[in-house]
């Protein structure tokens, strides 16, 4: 019967796929490689950045990449290239950067990640240079004034987000509704699907003062060191980093790049 | 770059949770998928109709959702519409967008299959004095469902496929699963491979099971 011949062909497709999969993970080969000859070899450094993340990364009305993370990254840049123009930026989100790093579409990630142990576990991160802790962005007229009151409602998180299993232990009985980008989740506080949306202090003090109907509430919690990641073993790239971090730094450089994106939040930061 | 180690424990760690998007991912198709006939077809015979403004209004309708992207029109339900008129929430989002879209091809089908029934089908109908409902019910209808099945069948499947377009709007699907699991425990290959299984798995069982509704029209109406 041909029907059933068909049948067997599509389990035999599956099959060649799951032969398919063992075939590439067999051999271990090859060793952890600096990615720093690389870059150098190919001219050129390959940096995953924020675009929905202001004062860090966002994109402005041209179209250009703009934020504290993407200043950092042409500072790395010109120092290992001697142009920033040698830098391209590959815009990422909190999910998918990681991701990113592990299949060699980027270098390095300069995206505010948050240093934790689970991630410390695939990539190398250097020295924290920000600390954020995180805060609740409510339309204006809304009663939640603290992590506490956002149990019982609906609070919008950014998938891979750190903020996912924070409030999971600070304010169990909240329902999170997950999104991929931070303009996503704003949304969804102005269509009402979400009460709040809790992300990095930074950002929402950001986007607090970006959208006139929307605060910030509650006060920032589980302040964290924001690191920028390699690939995990590449020991040789992370103290290059951790090197270039320390000389801006020194000689000014690192003050001039907070100055010219954080100076109207300096209250209510931390500097590391 | 260093070689990738393979850890079959992550799929074992992930499967409750997969399993969980995957209902959702069948739950929602499965609502589409019924819904996206039901006003394919009543589409379709709309257009066939007799009342200008309809035939238009469905052409335009067709235009609209065939030539713009899933994903906007999922954006545009989920984040546009409570801005104007009326907030869904996600689930009601992506059905009703899922189901519109779908709607939009399988109408066009339909139309195909309603055209493709010989003129003198109408003709005898008319003759033997059946009404013009009885008329679509029964001699009409039945041959056009035939005529469209295996091109209706593709829509289905495409259909399964679209769906995971809902996880853009926090819909705890698959393909949301998936991301869900694999941002966290960076084990990209293991989780989205085990996802990709998942979905061949429903749609090999859906166009098994459309291959035998296929075979039992034909010998029902042979």
């Amino acid at each position: 019967m041909p029907t059933d011949r068909r049948w067997f062909s599509r389990v035999l497709a599956l099959a060649a796929l799951v032969a398919l999969a063992g075939a590439l993970l067999l051999p271990p080969a090859g060793e952890t490689q600096s990615t720093l000859g690389e870059i150098k070899k190919r001219d050129k450094m390959i940096v995953g950045v924020k675009t929905d993340f202001p004062p860090f990364g966002s994109v402005d009305a041209s179209g250009k990449n703009i934020g504290f993370d993407i200043d950092v990254a042409y500072e790395l840049g010109k120092a290992m290239l001697g142009d920033p123009r040698k830098v391209e930026l590959v815009s990422v989100t909190s999910g998918n950067r990681i991701p990113y790093l592990q299949s060699g579409k980027i270098d390095i990630i300069v995206a505010t990640v948050t240093i934790n142990d689970e991630r410390k576990k695939v990539v190398e991160f250097s020295e924290p240079y920000f600390l954020s802790g995180a805060l609740i962005l409510v339309p204006k007229a809304s009663p939640i004034n603290d992590v506490k009151d956002l149990n019982g409602k609906k609070v919008a998180i950014i998938q891979g987000a750190i903020t996912d299993a924070d409030l999971a232990e600070l304010a169990p009985q909240a329902t999170r509704l997950k999104y991929g980008k931070v303009t996503e989740a704003v949304l969804a506080v102005k269509a009402g699907h979400a009460d709040a949306f809790v992300q990095d202090d930074i950002l929402i003090l950001k986007l607090a003062k970006e959208n006139p109907d929307m605060r910030a509430a509650g006060k920032p919690f589980y302040p964290r060191g924001y690191g920028i990641a390699v690939r995990k073993g590449d020991v040789e790239f992370i103290n290059w980093v951790n090197a270039q971090l320390k000389r801006m730094r020194a000689d000014g450089t690192y003050e001039r790049i907070w100055k010219k994106h954080l100076a109207e939040f300096e209250a209510s930061l931390v500097k590391p | 770059m260093k070689a990738y180690e393979f850890h079959f424990i992550e799929i074992w760690k992930a499967l409750p949770y997969l399993t969980e998007g995957a209902a959702l991912t069948i739950g929602i198709s499965f609502l589409a998928m019924l819904l996206g006939l039901v006003v394919g077809l009543a589409l379709a015979l709309t257009s066939q109709g007799s009342l200008r403004v309809g035939r238009w209004a469905v052409s335009a309708y067709v235009e609209i959702f065939r030539n713009t992207p899933l994903l906007i029109q999922i954006f545009f339900i989920y984040f546009g519409l409570p801005l104007l008129l009326v907030k869904l929430p996600a689930f009601a989002s992506g059905l009703l967008a899922l189901t519109l879209y779908s709607a939009a091809y399988n109408a066009e089908v339909f139309r195909a299959g309603l055209e493709a029934v010989p003129r003198g089908q109408r003709e005898a109908a008319r003759s033997t004095g059946l009404t013009a409902w009885q008329e679509a019910r029964h001699v009409i209808v039945p041959q056009a469902v035939r005529i469209s099945f295996p091109a209706l069948g593709n829509n289905l499947v495409s259909l399964v496929k679209n769906s995971s377009l809902v996880s853009a709007i926090g819909m705890v699907e698959l393909m949301f699963v998936a991301n869900d699991i694999s941002f966290n425990n960076f084990r990209s290959f293991e989780v989205y491979g085990a996802a990709v299984v998942y979905y061949m798995i429903i749609i090999l069982v859906l166009s098994r099971g459309l291959a035998l509704v296929e075979r039992r029209l034909q010998k029902a109406l042979a």
